[in-house]
Formats: C-alpha cells, sequence, structure tokens
C-alpha cells in the first residue's frame, strides 16, 4: 500500500510532468491559452495515461518485444479515439476548443515513455497509481500555465475577469511567442529550486539534472550523435 | 499565386513548431548540432510527404467510404509506424548511403507529432491531394529552418555564460519564444 | 516462425479487440453527438432566426428525403408557437470563393416567404468573404419572395458585397436551392408538425 502511495504521489512533484519530466511539450504549449482548455486537455490525458497503463501492464507478458512499441501505439490510439468520441458526445465545445490536439495525444511522449519505463514492467495497480499520479499531476500543470496565461493575456480566469473592465490585456501572453517563454520561465524557476534544495541539503546536484526530456529516447540519441560528431570534428582539428 | 502563398504561409506565417505548436520534442532536444538538425530535418520532409500522401488516400478510399472515419486518428497513426518501419528497410536494403545519413531519425519519427499533425491538419482543410502535399512540403520545411536557425543559435550557447538554472530546456524555450515572435512579423507579409 | 505467428496473433488480436470495443462505443455516442454537433453549430443560427418561437427547435427536427436526390436526406427545423408552425429551416450550401458557404435559410410558412438567413458555417477570407455573416448582407433577404431573393445580376433584389463576389453568389446560390427543396416539400410540412 505504501508503495502504492509513492507511485501515486511522484507524479506530483517528484517527477511532475512536464514541469520536472519534461515530457509531452506540444499540447502543454498549445491548448494552455485558458486555464479551462488545459484543464480539459488534462482531463483526457488522465483518462488515456491511466487506462493505458492498466492495459499494458495486463497484456505485458503476452506481448512478444519486437512488436513491443506497434502494440503500446495500437492500445493508446483505441483509447484516444475513445476520448475523441466521448468529448464530442459530452465537451463539444473543448473538442472543438482542443483541436488537433486531442488525436495527437497518442503520440504525447508521456503516453509512450510512461508505458515503456513503467506499465512494460510491473504490475496493474501500480501502474494505474502511476497513471492516474502522472496524469493529475500533467493536469495540474497544465491549469497552473493556463492559469498564468489567461490571468495576464486576457484578465481573466476560467472566463471570470480578475481586473475589471479597465485592464488592458497583455495579448503576448496568449500567442505563440508568450507560451514558449513562460514555460521556459517556469522550468527555469523549478530548475532553481532543485539547485537551492540540493545547496541546502548539502548534496551534490546530479550534473544530468537540466538533461530534459528524459522519457523519449530521441533527445538521448540525439545527444549521443552530436557529441560524436563533436568529437570527430575535434579529431579531425588535431589531425 | 495561390501556391506560393500557401508555401509562404505554411513555412513563415504559420510555422509548423513556432506558430502551431507541433513538433516541439525533436526541436528541443535535436537541435544541438547543425548537421544532426538538418538530418533531422530531411528525414521529417521525406515521412512527412510520404505520411501526407498514404494517410489522404486511405481517408478518401477506405475510411469515407466504409463510413469509418471515426477511425482516423488509430489508422493514420498505424500507418505512419507501419510506412516509417517500411522506408527504414528499404532503405537499407536499396539506398545504403541515404540509410547511414537518415536512418537512426527515421524511428524517431514516428512518435514525431508534426508528422501525424500535417496528415490531420489537411484533413481538416478539406485540402485537395496536390494541395496537400503541397502544404505537407511547406509545413515541414517551415520545420527543417525552425531546426536549424535554433541549433545555430545552440552551438553559441556552448561558449556562452548561462545562468544555471537557465541551462539546458529554460533557455531553449525561451530562445524559442524570442523565434515565434520574430517570425510572427512575416503576418504583414499576407494579409 | 513460432516468434512470427505469435506476433501476427497477438497484434490482429488488439487490433481486433480495439475495433470491436470502438464501434460499440461508436454505435452508443453517434447520436448524442449529431445532437451535439446541431446544437453548437447550428443551434445559434436557429436562433438567431426564431426569434420568438416557443419550441426547440432541435428537440422537435424531422429528417425528410430530399426533393430531386434519391435516397438522401434534409434536416429541417420547425418553429412553433403555441402548439402552432409558423416557420421552418433548412440547411444548404452553396460554392464560396474559399469552399462550401453552408447557409441556414428559414421560410415562413403562412406567407411561403423568406423568414431570413443565417450562416452557419464557411470558409471566405476573414474581412472579405465573411462579412456575408454580416446584417447588412443578411437582412436583405428578410421577408423576401424566394422567386426575388438572388442578386441584382440574375434579376433579383440582393445586393452582392463589393469585392466578394464569390461569397454572395455562394450565398445566393444556397438560398435558391433551399427555396427549391421548400417548395417541393411544402405540403409535407404543413402537415408534419399538427
Amino acid at each position: 500500500m505504501a508503495s502504492l502511495m509513492q507511485e501515486f504521489t511522484k507524479g506530483l512533484w517528484k517527477e511532475l510532468p512536464p514541469f520536472r519530466l519534461v515530457l509531452g511539450l506540444c499540447p502543454t504549449l498549445a491548448v494552455t491559452n485558458t486555464a479551462n482548455n488545459g484543464l480539459g486537455m488534462g482531463a483526457a490525458v488522465i483518462f488515456v495515461l491511466a487506462l493505458s497503463n492498466v492495459i499494458i501492464s495486463l497484456v505485458r507478458n503476452i506481448i512478444p518485444k519486437k512488436v513491443r512499441i506497434a502494440c503500446f501505439i495500437a492500445i493508446a490510439a483505441s483509447l484516444v479515439v475513445a476520448v475523441e468520441m466521448l468529448m464530442q458526445a459530452f465537451a463539444y465545445p473543448l473538442y472543438e476548443q482542443l483541436g488537433i490536439f486531442v488525436p495527437l495525444i497518442v503520440v504525447n511522449c508521456i503516453i509512450l515513455g510512461r508505458a515503456e519505463a513503467f506499465a512494460a514492467k510491473n504490475g496493474p495497480m501500480a501502474s494505474l497509481a502511476d497513471g492516474l499520479g502522472m496524469g493529475i499531476g500533467f493536469t495540474f500543470s497544465l491549469t497552473f500555465l493556463g492559469a498564468i496565461r489567461e490571468s495576464f493575456g486576457a484578465g481573466t480566469l476560467f472566463g471570470v475577469s480578475l481586473f475589471g473592465p479597465g485592464y488592458e490585456p497583455f495579448t503576448f501572453m496568449v500567442q505563440a511567442p508568450g507560451a514558449f517563454v513562460c514555460l521556459g520561465l517556469i522550468l527555469a524557476g523549478m530548475n532553481y529550486l532543485n539547485i537551492w534544495q540540493a545547496k541546502r541539503k548539502g548534496v551534490e546536484l546530479d550534473p544530468n539534472f537540466d538533461a530534459g526530456c528524459s522519457g523519449c529516447g530521441a533527445c538521448k540519441a540525439m545527444d549521443k550523435l552530436a557529441a560524436q560528431k563533436k568529437l570527430e570534428r575535434l579529431e579531425t582539428a588535431k589531425g | 499565386m495561390e501556391t506560393f502563398l500557401l508555401f509562404i504561409s505554411a513555412i513563415f506565417v504559420n510555422n509548423i513548431v513556432l506558430a502551431q505548436y507541433l513538433g516541439n520534442c525533436p526541436y528541443l532536444g535535436c537541435s544541438k548540432e547543425k548537421g544532426v538538425a538538418f538530418g533531422m530535418g530531411a528525414a521529417v520532409i521525406f515521412v512527412t510527404i510520404m505520411a501526407t500522401l498514404f494517410t489522404y488516400l486511405i481517408q478518401a478510399h477506405v475510411l469515407v467510404p466504409f463510413h469509418l472515419g471515426y477511425l482516423q486518428t488509430i489508422v493514420f497513426i498505424l500507418v505512419i509506424a507501419a510506412l516509417v518501419q517500411f522506408v527504414e528497410m528499404f532503405l537499407k536494403k536499396m539506398v545504403p548511403p541515404l540509410y547511414k545519413s537518415l536512418g537512426i531519425f527515421l524511428p524517431l519519427i514516428t512518435t514525431n507529432c508534426a508528422v501525424l499533425g500535417v496528415a490531420i491538419l489537411v484533413q481538416r482543410k478539406e485540402y485537395d491531394l496536390v494541395t496537400s502535399l503541397l502544404y505537407a512540403v511547406a509545413a515541414a520545411a517551415g520545420f527543417l529552418l525552425a531546426l536549424i536557425l535554433m541549433a545555430g543559435i545552440r552551438e553559441r550557447f556552448e561558449v556562452t555564460r548561462i545562468p544555471r538554472s537557465m541551462r539546458g530546456v529554460p533557455i531553449g524555450l525561451v530562445m524559442a519564444g524570442l523565434m515565434s515572435l520574430a517570425f510572427m512579423a512575416f503576418k504583414g507579409m499576407i494579409a | 516462425m513460432m516468434e512470427i505467428i505469435r506476433m501476427v496473433v497477438v497484434l490482429s488480436a488488439i487490433t481486433g479487440l480495439s475495433g470491436f470495443v470502438l464501434s460499440g462505443l461508436k454505435v452508443w455516442t453517434n447520436p448524442i453527438i449529431e445532437e451535439q454537433v446541431l446544437m453548437n453549430v447550428q443551434g445559434p443560427a436557429l436562433k438567431q432566426l426564431f426569434v420568438d418561437s416557443t419550441n426547440d427547435p432541435i428537440a422537435d427536427r424531422k429528417t425528410l428525403p430530399k426533393p430531386g436526390s434519391e435516397g438522401e436526406t434534409i434536416i429541417v427545423f420547425p418553429a412553433m408557437k403555441d402548439g402552432k408552425l409558423q416557420a421552418v429551416a433548412m440547411e444548404a450550401s452553396g460554392k464560396g470563393y474559399g469552399g462550401d458557404v453552408n447557409v441556414l435559410v428559414g421560410f415562413n410558412v403562412d406567407k411561403d416567404n423568406l423568414l431570413g438567413i443565417s450562416v452557419t458555417t464557411h470558409k471566405e477570407t476573414p474581412g472579405l468573404g465573411s462579412r456575408i455573416q454580416d446584417p447588412a448582407f443578411t437582412k436583405q433577404f428578410k421577408g423576401k419572395d424566394p422567386a426575388k431573393a438572388t442578386l441584382k445580376k440574375d434579376g433579383g433584389d440582393i445586393d452582392a458585397i463589393s469585392g466578394a463576389t464569390f461569397s454572395s453568389i455562394g450565398s445566393a446560390d444556397a438560398v435558391k436551392q433551399a427555396a427549391g427543396w421548400y417548395t417541393a416539400l411544402k405540403d409535407t410540412i404543413k402537415t408534419t408538425w399538427q
């Protein structure tokens, strides 16, 4: 029970996506122009992530190693189609607002990342806890970012006016550049907190703490390649 | 003229990374070196065109006639995954030099939301096949442009003093924000 | 060999099962989604057209056979007051500049003239063709005899929007199409909601 609790709570702070575990940036940036959209997107991700984690963990032993990614994608995609239909039926305006980012949940690296890193190795209960925790953490982050951008960019929060009619909206915040800058500053703030905590405890900080998207293999492979190319260049320069 | 406007709009004004928020993971992760960025961008152009072509044909000749439009997402992603696998095998056997330069990027592209994003976007915008393919080329070229620009700036980071908490992804995001702001200026070109 | 068979079996089992579940979900959600789309796309336009009706036009809608094309149907929305049918509306489309212009056309059943029109969806250029949504254009149709509700160049009474000729033609075509359906279905319509 204690360990289940641990799996659940790690998504809420220690590995909070996308602020600490840099996963699924596209929807994070795209749909957070209002707090409401952030919350809606988060809810859709909770549904897909929790269920895909449970299903994948249940079938993990019968899936052949070679086609496991294809199986994961098929399972996640089916759940996304289910979410699309449910959203159209019960939250049509939100579905229209989120646009193509509802079907794009399927390629959100948070889904495949958790499937590969957790659900494929753990039992269904632990996977459910992991999925729910990560999903709720993701929702919280998106709503938080959406609330910041909406309150500055439109002067409202969940559609309720905050500063009265005299407020001149800072529209930069609800447009694309604002999304990037805002998320960048929040991530920097999280890093600052990490460094400060490490200093206070007197521990040496993990040198890879700022490596970023730890979930999808893409970045790691790219990093390795870039380092390799640099080395080659250095060697040719020396030679 | 129409085609030209579509191109300019997809590359600059509605740049897929900087204005439509697609493909951010490789944008931030794979843009540390110009050569790598170019390889990734080229692979994405190739796969996006192929994926748009195949998904368009499947949508028009299978999903719509059989009223299976609701399965669009699952069919598209599986088509893209299979396509990427196939292209990889084909290049490995038939065009080894190309495989050597693009091969390692291919498996990473399945989960690049720009590819699936473009395939779904052209369906939602109800383009015809030729316009869809042109749009795919332009959008992927915009991706390549953003990636290379970013890589150029990133290479400078190596010799710059950046506050410790800003290093890595945060500074990349802030940079992306500034670039996106600069690209917004292109809006004046079409209006 | 065993491994390949296993891979194929597992993959097809997963896709087959999910296809089965999803088609079940589709059957369940389809009517709800249709209702939602009508409420969110046609709903606001209907509210604009039927100002003083007391019924819910979406709930009371009827699907009628489309005149002139075998096997196809159109949806007709009624406006009632005190249990009596006052007007009906149907959605028709015409080719605009950027794509189809969908227009909800309302007809007054007592006088057989146009109650008004309201654009539901279009892909016209913002600021130019999109002016077909503006009251300045749509109010021209109010109370018109359907025969006269064509553009001036076609002998009607409607002024096209300058700089948006194609969009205006598209809207007028939609009205003409709907008027044709109305004339063909008039008698059925008058007896359907009694």
